[in-house]
């Protein structure tokens, strides 16, 4: 164990509560996510055994990641029919959309990247309609108060420290939320992130730190990306951070609620490194077969988050062939229900899709300008 | 020979490390993947890892380190993935890059490659238009090809030049075949007359070159004669080829995908109105994009500037009389 | 039943074509939604395309190894379900080429100018100009333009009808006179010479005895000439022996342009006003080319048949003050952007002092006004001096 927290005025009744953690000293770290884990980063059977969720829950984790998998998969064949203009597939990485959506409350805010659609589904966000925003008919059409859900932030790491901030903020305002912002290996070479994981520290903001470490960024492997560990980053910054299997979903479901409940009680930020695989291509402009091997493809196919979990459940008897099937074919129905929905979806109106949510407070210029723009609208 | 815009910056690249074993590519996805545009393919296999290699994904780090790498006596070439990932490097850009020779006394050869532009269907900030930001940043020379052959021999020129340059490439125009001459120079600084005409200058450049040339076909049809200049550089501003143009038309258009407001077409407009004030007979228009971020894809071509805008800035410049 | 056809979509962000690898359907054949149709290559990737119809496959567009552009049909479905019921086109992934199916565009506005500030007179810069370089007074102009804006045609059309001088306008007591044409060229450049440049006078008489015999001599081989040739010719030689006074301020860069010709501006009353044409190279003429020339230069600008190119590239003026009437000299104005202008007065009898005696000899004014950026008194004072040496011992 390493020594990771600066010591806490919190837990000095009578002192007051400074938003700046005062370093006195450094003193060993109370981790509750890593006591539920072996050094090897896979969930103990005792954890295991603690998660308080009974059969039908476990089973709706399952059914969740098999209906986002199928989703995927359709705005996947979407876009080859020119349907939508890009898609950036999630295969492989379901078991930590599933299992991190599930393990927060519904009101701790995720701040995700662009890959995130699995998650978006989870908090009940209309996946048709959010396909919109891979459509050109809108920049994302959710209202993020609704499902506390940010929108996609495409540039990367840029949500991090937007994350951050808004965990700040809870702190001042004496909530017990916690804020979960997720992103990728390769965003752990931006500014931004290591400049948003110095303030987590310095402010002790209730924020989890989820990297989803699928080793490729586009065609840049993880060994070029970090001479480092991502996990141990965090000791650099003043809290906590644990590497743990990604594809493992009840892992991914223990480390997100410990971190996250240990974020609530105000003991500061945590950085989980889910180790997964980007199965897929980085988007569908892109050709994974000009940079990586097949081989290493069919490697991780072994370690796939939903056959693992699936074979889990059958041998602890909560799963059957009959209820597989019924699953399976629910998420069909829901993957044809999103196409049809998706293409009936009107255009929305161009004067309110191109200037409608630019101000809260339009300028007077501003309106005349949508003015003229709608004056020049004419259907053909 | 025939190639598509990807394809001559790909050869003035190559040929650029061909000639200076000090020219280094770097960037993300420029190595084996050859580039989200497909623009470094087959580099890196050519010239190997130590002179066009992949970087860690941080923008700031790789202009930053570009600036390292010169001092120490390379010319760097580094990409940046698209127009809308270079802010986090601006500050390296326009604190260091542009004025570290004013500091120092010291050049920095360094040519920063950024695909820019929309009409591709793309996602946000896939299609922005930044120019004038770095235009307005004095130290920089801010360079956009239009055509294949112009791709080559200005990449060429920039990268030759010893002061940095952001070289803009118009990805709308990457896959449009054209005929290139690798012999032939084509030097930074000056424009070119694309299309000869007598009764408006349209002045464009970049990925709207093409639109002004469709214009002044459709234009031709009804006897309005158009004359298209490509600019090529934005910095330095070729004044002379849009003076002898005006003195000639005495009526001007500024057409860009960026927004109207503060776009690069306010200081066209605004030089054309001081140096040619007595020659014109109509205000300079701009036609450009709305003056909002850029729209979702499906409402690009309505926020873009097409022909038609084009068209009815003309017709406006003529309606003077 | 209806026949559905596919056409290729930009798979990757602004493509323009694909080529088809391989078909993995025959025509004929039953496909559903989503089953695998084609393997093709774009510039960026091998991608499969699947079927976005159910239905039996009745055509297949194109051949394995052949480009396809992006829209171009790719394969034609005889599909079960209704036509009508098919999304509204394909969106997106129409690359840079091809436009998607667009039902809305913007319909460009019917131009007019845009009624501006309520100014009496509209009328772009270069229509303005036009109207000072043929004196037509544009508050006197009916635009035909939109808007009521004056344009290139109406002046045209003016300067063939109009008066040349406008009609001075009365108001009340006092009477305005529109300045247009020439009296507003002359008065911004006479505002510029004391507005940008700082300058002093000096004034000499000189002793014309011998200029009036050498005149007296020329008109006896019947060559008649003014004082002006002698003038001229003198000027000339003193410039080259001060190079400084025949040159020009450069604002921009803050230096002195010393000219290499010495181009004698001769300032010109005419009817219309003060004309500056100017006499070329004046210090490689005889005397006699100088007479000629200078003569066909005043005649010409009274005629009003000078070219712009009898009137440009000065870099002195010489004036008269005072030819007639009791007036003996003044302050001349610099001709901007010169450094000198030379004013000479009436050639008359004056009494002189000649060996300590008051006699009364032929004798002029001359005044000299100059640059004080340029030149300062004392060089000023060598030059008039040179200058009156040369007029004073005139040799040809």
């Amino acid at each position: 164990m390493r020594d990771y927290l600066p010591r806490c005025p919190l837990r000095y009744p009578g002192i007051r509560l400074s938003l700046v953690a005062d370093v006195v000293e450094v003193i060993r770290a109370e981790d509750p996510v890593g006591r539920l884990f072996s050094p090897d980063g896979t969930l103990s059977e005792a954890a295991r055994g603690e998660l308080g969720l009974d059969a039908a829950a476990l089973r709706d984790l399952y059914r969740k990641m098999v209906v986002i998998r199928r989703a995927d998969q359709e705005a996947l064949n979407l876009q080859r029919q020119g349907e939508l203009g890009l898609w950036g597939q999630f295969l492989g990485q379901e078991a930590v959309h599933v299992g991190a959506t599930l393990a927060l409350r519904p009101t701790d805010w995720i701040f995700p990247s662009y890959r995130e659609f699995g998650m978006a589904m989870c908090r009940g966000i209309d996946p048709a309609e959010m396909l919109t925003l891979f459509r050109g008919l809108s920049h994302g059409p959710w209202d993020p108060r609704r499902y506390a859900f940010a929108p996609l932030a495409i540039p990367v790491a840029t949500q991090v420290p937007h994350a951050v901030g808004f965990a700040m903020g809870c702190r001042l305002k004496k909530t017990d939320e916690a804020a979960l912002v997720t992103f990728g290996d390769g965003a752990t070479s931006e500014g931004d992130w290591h400049e948003a994981m110095n303030f987590a520290g310095v402010f002790r903001a209730p924020v989890v730190f989820l990297c989803q470490n699928n080793f490729w960024a586009i065609s840049v492997p993880l060994s070029k990306q970090t001479a480092g560990s991502i996990a141990e980053r965090a000791a650099g910054y003043g809290f906590p951070g644990l590497r743990i299997d990604g594809n493992d979903i009840l892992a991914v479901y223990a480390a997100t609620r410990a971190a996250a409940d240990r974020a609530r009680r105000g003991e500061g930020p945590y950085l989980i490194e889910a180790v997964t695989y980007r199965m897929g291509a980085h988007t569908s402009s892109d050709d994974p077969t000009r940079y990586r091997l097949d081989a290493d493809v069919q490697a991780w196919s072994a370690k796939d988050p939903i056959t693992r979990y699936k074979a889990w459940l059958m041998g602890a008897g909560i799963l059957d062939e009959g209820s597989d099937r019924a699953i399976t074919e629910e998420a069909e129905g829901i993957g044809r229900e999103i196409r049809e929905k998706l293409l009936r979806l009107p255009v929305p109106e161009p004067g309110e899709a191109i200037y409608g949510r630019v101000y809260g407070n339009p300028p007077e210029p501003f309106l005349r300008e949508r003015e003229e723009f709608e004056a020049s609208l004419e259907q053909d | 020979m025939e190639a598509t815009m990807a394809k001559a910056i790909n050869l003035a690249l190559r040929d650029s490390l061909a000639a200076d074993s000090n020219a280094l590519i770097f960037g993300e996805d420029v190595g084996a993947l050859g580039g989200v545009f497909r623009i470094t393919d087959g580099l890196q296999k050519e010239f190997g890892d130590e002179r066009v290699f992949d970087t860690p994904l941080a923008e700031s780090a790789i202009i930053g380190v570009a600036i390292g790498l010169a001092l120490r006596g390379f010319r760097p070439i580094p990409e940046i993935q698209f127009d809308g990932f270079i802010y986090p490097a601006f500050e390296q850009i326009v604190s260091h890059v542009a004025k570290y020779r004013n500091r120092s006394g010291i050049s920095l050869p360094i040519t920063i490659r950024v695909p820019f532009g929309g009409a591709i269907g793309a996602v946000e900030h896939h299609s922005e238009s930044p120019e004038a930001y770095f235009a307005h940043t004095a130290g920089l020379k801010v360079v956009t090809p239009a055509t294949p052959s112009d791709a080559y021999g200005l990449l060429r020129a920039s990268i030759a030049d010893d002061d940095p340059v952001v070289f803009f490439e118009p990805k709308a125009r990457y896959y449009v075949k054209d005929t290139i001459d690798q012999a032939a120079t084509v030097p930074l600084g000056k424009a070119c007359v694309r299309q000869e005409g007598t009764a408006v200058t349209v002045i464009a450049y970049g990925p709207t070159v093409q639109t002004a040339i469709q214009a002044a076909r459709e234009a031709s049809k009804a006897d309005t004669s158009l004359e298209v200049i490509d600019l090529r550089s934005l910095s330095p501003l070729d004044m002379d080829t849009i003076m002898a143009s005006v003195n000639k038309t005495h009526r001007a258009v500024v057409v860009h995908e960026a927004p109207v407001f503060c776009g690069f077409g306010a200081e066209v407009a605004a030089r054309v109105s001081h140096d040619a004030f007595d020659l014109l007979e109509a205000p300079v228009q701009r036609v450009g994009g709305l003056n909002v971020p850029y729209p979702p894809s499906r409402f690009e071509k309505l926020y873009l500037p097409d022909v038609d805008r084009i068209l009815e800035a003309v017709d406006h410049v003529l309606a003077y009389g | 039943m209806a026949d559905q056809t596919f056409r290729l979509p930009d798979l990757g962000e602004g493509l323009t074509e694909a080529q088809l690898m391989s078909w993995r359907v025959e025509e004929g054949a039953h496909v559903e939604v989503n089953a695998p149709l084609c393997d093709v290559e774009t510039a960026k990737a091998v991608v499969v395309i699947p079927s976005p119809f159910t239905g039996v496959v009745k055509k297949l567009h194109a051949k394995p190894g052949e480009s396809v552009e992006v829209g171009a049909p790719l394969v034609t479905i005889e599909s079960a379900a209704d036509a009508s019921e098919k999304s509204p086109g394909t969106l997106v992934g129409y690359g840079p080429g091809a436009g998607p199916e667009m039902t809305i565009r913007r319909r460009p506005r019917t131009s007019a100018p845009a009624d501006g500030p309520g100014g009496e007179v509209r009328a772009a810069p270069f229509v303005r100009q036009l109207a000072r370089e043929r004196g037509v007074d544009l508050a006197s102009v009916t635009g035909s333009g939109p808007g009521g804006r004056i344009t290139r045609a109406d002046i045209e059309a003016a300067a063939r009808t109009a008066p040349t001088a406008p009609a001075p306008a009365t108001t009340g007591g006092e009477r305005r006179i529109s300045v247009v044409g020439l009296r507003k060229a002359i008065a911004r450049q006479m505002v510029r010479s004391v507005s940008t440049i700082p300058q002093f006078t000096e004034f000499a008489i000189f002793d014309a005895t011998t200029l009036t015999d050498a005149r007296a001599k020329a008109k006896a081989t019947g060559a008649a000439m003014t004082p002006l040739p002698f003038f001229i010719r003198a000027l000339a030689s003193a410039v080259r022996a001060y190079p400084l006074l025949n040159s020009s301020w450069d604002e921009a860069k803050d230096e002195i342009v010393v000219k290499a010709a010495v181009n004698i501006g001769l300032a010109v009353n005419t009817e219309k006003g003060l004309l500056v044409p100017v006499l070329r190279e004046a210090d490689r003429l005889d005397l006699a080319e100088i007479a000629a020339q200078s003569a066909r230069l005043i005649e010409g600008a009274r005629a009003g048949t000078l070219t712009p190119a009898d009137m440009t590239g000065g870099t002195i003026t010489l004036t008269n003050v005072g030819a007639s009437g009791p007036v003996e000299t003044g302050t001349p104005i610099i001709n901007p952007p010169e450094c000198c202008v030379v004013g000479f007065g009436a050639i008359k009898l004056r009494p002189m002092v000649l060996d300590g005696q008051v006699v009364a000899r032929q004798g002029a004014w001359i005044s000299i006004s100059v640059d004080h950026r340029i030149v300062d008194g004392a060089m000023a004072t060598e030059f008039l001096t040179a200058l009156v040496d040369r007029l004073e011992r005139f040799d040809g």
